[in-house]
């Protein structure tokens, strides 16, 4: 037996969150699906089968850009940021954006904890959709996780022909789970959709024995450092941290960064320990593969294809798995 | 409802410190000693690293110069290189900087006690090097036979001067310095690489821990220099410089492979760095 809403009584269970809650839902727009703050008047007309939004929504946390602080303009008094103590629950988030959350958790929430980042991670509740319209360039049931996998979500709701199947994983999505609205009827999880497989056996080992492969200068000659590859990943988190200056205060204020940015690591007088885009290419890469695989036991990539349909020359995650594996040492 | 988050819950909060010294120490380096507003001590240990701020201009990692055993106050020694640091030679007694930190692991004080000690500092690498020099001149007890070898590219270049002064005539270590080239006749001492000063220096390599902070460029030929005396590779201690933009092991941009130097560096051994590709 599973617990089922039916489409109606969860537009107006959302309708309900949207009063009491910060709700952010993907909004479809001119073809482009993103994660924005909804109201309740616009429930109705979510999409929610969407494949996937142009940017993670790793943005409620850790934001585009964000200030930190400001300081008055007497260089000394410390001005906080205005915040607010309200809940939020982010709607129709899919398995591979919530992996991409519980990855950047492994580094902000260990010691010592990002105090930014946390603050809204602590106030926020996942409600999952379970993806049924995976895009050709996703894979990632081979990076662990699964359209419809619930893990790292609160409340997952998976699509039948009856209404959703409802599954709270947390004690936050069993508080929420809209009890008198759902009903009880013998109807089964639907097998998930087809997602083609990325061979990843063996990927860290190979890469450890081919860090110095003119493979990467050859991959990344084409390269045009944009960027975009970082920006929508789901669990990229490099930052920059750069002070504007006000009227009346100056502004720290953090911004999304990338490893593939040139000058990314070059330090005072000129010298780069990282010079080459080839090289850059590489660690970024190797940080996937390899480094925090070693450090944490997982892959960092959730196989949700935004890079692959983003980057601007068809640098492809999935061709560079492969190609790996055949490299010659 | 909204709320006024306390600031203090903010990890890139710097604490206020006021400047309460200048000295400047050659044509593009000064040395500045701060004070914390609050009256508390930095806390650092030789080899550690703070981010200092400016507001409006930035934050920079910069290792701290002072050594721990000096308290009230803290020194930074900074050549004028990029916006902040060029910034931070205009300010005058009395201005206001944000500090954070101290960050990273620092040289290792517990493994050195009771064994010799060979410094090798080129340039301004002797900044965070006079930390640990100063802290082992001041527990000297603690520590075994004290070489320190000083090169940096003309006689011009040479910084702490007195403090140079000073450990030349000190009986607690023995001390050599040369300069890369020399024109004029102003300077009489050795001239020539600081691997010429090896020959010169004495030392047990199965007791000795050598300690060598320098631009890139150096540590190739002294670490060659080392292991030619015979010191073992993890008995050979260096300080690498990355961009530690956060100091805190998130923002990326100090990453060497999958470490990153501002929480497990910057001091690392020779063992270490030799496994890690783009290290040096």
């Amino acid at each position: 037996m599973n617990r089922i809403i039916v489409d109606n009584n969860l537009r107006s269970w959302l309708k309900e969150l949207a009063e009491k809650y910060t709700l952010v839902a993907p909004v479809t727009s001119d073809g482009v699906t993103l994660f924005k703050h909804v109201k309740g008047s616009q429930v109705d007309s979510l999409d929610l089968q969407y494949s996937n939004t142009a940017v993670s929504p790793k943005g409620c946390f850790f934001p585009l850009s964000e200030t930190m602080f400001s300081i008055g303009s007497d260089g000394v008094n410390v001005i906080a940021p205005v915040s607010t103590d309200r809940e939020v629950v982010i709607f129709g988030i899919h398995p591979c954006d919530a992996a991409g959350i519980a990855l950047i958790d492994r580094v902000f929430l260990a010691e010592p904890t990002d105090t930014h980042y946390k603050e809204k991670r602590d106030r926020t509740i996942l409600i999952g959709l379970a993806c049924n319209a995976p895009s050709p360039e996703c894979f990632c049931p081979s990076v662990g996780g699964g359209p419809a996998n619930p893990m790292y979500l609160d409340i997952l709701l998976t699509q039948t022909s009856a209404g959703y199947i409802v599954q709270a994983t947390t004690g936050k999505g069993k508080e929420l789970t809209p009890a008198a609205r759902m009903e009880e009827k013998d109807i089964p999880l639907p097998p998930p959709p087809h997602v083609t497989p990325v061979p990843l056996e063996g990927v860290s080992e190979m890469m450890r024995r081919n860090f110095d492969s003119p493979y990467w200068d050859r991959v990344a000659d084409r390269c045009l450092h944009c960027n975009i590859c970082s920006y929508v990943c789901p669990c990229c988190y490099c930052f920059d941290i750069r002070d504007y200056m006000g009227k009346d205060k100056i502004d720290r204020v953090r911004s999304w960064e990338s490893c593939q940015s040139a000058g990314f690591t070059m330090i005072a007088g000129g010298h780069d320990p990282r010079p080459t885009k080839g090289a850059r290419l590489r660690q970024r890469w190797y940080h996937k593969l390899l480094y925090f695989p070693e450090l944490f036991g997982d892959i960092k990539c959730t196989g949700c294809g935004r890079c692959v349909r983003s980057c601007p020359v068809n640098i492809d995650i999935r061709e560079i798995i492969t190609d790996v594996q055949k490299l010659n040492v | 409802m909204v709320m006024q988050l306390s600031a203090k819950q903010s990890l890139h909060l710097p604490r206020i410190a006021e400047l309460i010294r200048v000295e400047k120490l050659s044509d593009r380096e000064k040395v500045f000693e701060f004070k914390f507003d609050d009256g508390k001590e930095l806390g650092q240990m030789p080899g550690q690293f703070v981010e200092i701020s400016i507001f409006g201009v930035g934050e920079a990692p910069i290792s701290v110069t002072s050594s721990p055993t000096h308290r009230g106050s803290f020194e930074l020694a900074v050549r004028a290189t990029g916006s902040l640091t060029n910034k931070l030679h205009t300010l005058e007694k009395g201005a206001k900087v944000g500090i954070r930190g101290p960050f990273g692991n620092g040289f290792p004080i517990q493994t050195l006690k009771g064994k010799d000690i060979l410094f090798v500092a080129g340039g301004i690498g002797l900044f965070p090097l006079r930390s640990l020099i100063n802290y082992v001149l001041d527990n000297r007890k603690d520590f075994g036979e004290v070489n320190t070898l000083f090169g940096c590219r003309s006689p011009q270049e040479r910084l702490f001067i007195g403090q140079l002064q000073e450990w030349n005539t000190c009986k607690d270590m023995c001390f050599l310095e040369t300069v890369d080239r020399c024109s004029d006749d102003s300077w009489t001492g050795n001239v020539g690489v600081i691997t010429t000063l090896f020959p010169k220096v004495s030392f047990d390599p199965a007791k000795t821990y050598a300690i060598v902070v320098g631009p890139p460029i150096m540590y190739r030929f002294v670490i060659a220099e080392c292991l030619k005396k015979g010191l073992a590779e993890d008995h050979i201690i260096m300080s690498l410089e990355r961009r530690m933009k956060c100091g805190v092991g998130k923002c990326g941009h100090c990453q060497i492979n999958g470490l990153y130097c501002c929480q497990e560096g910057p001091v690392f051994t020779y063992a270490q760095v030799k496994s890690l590709k783009e290290a040096v």
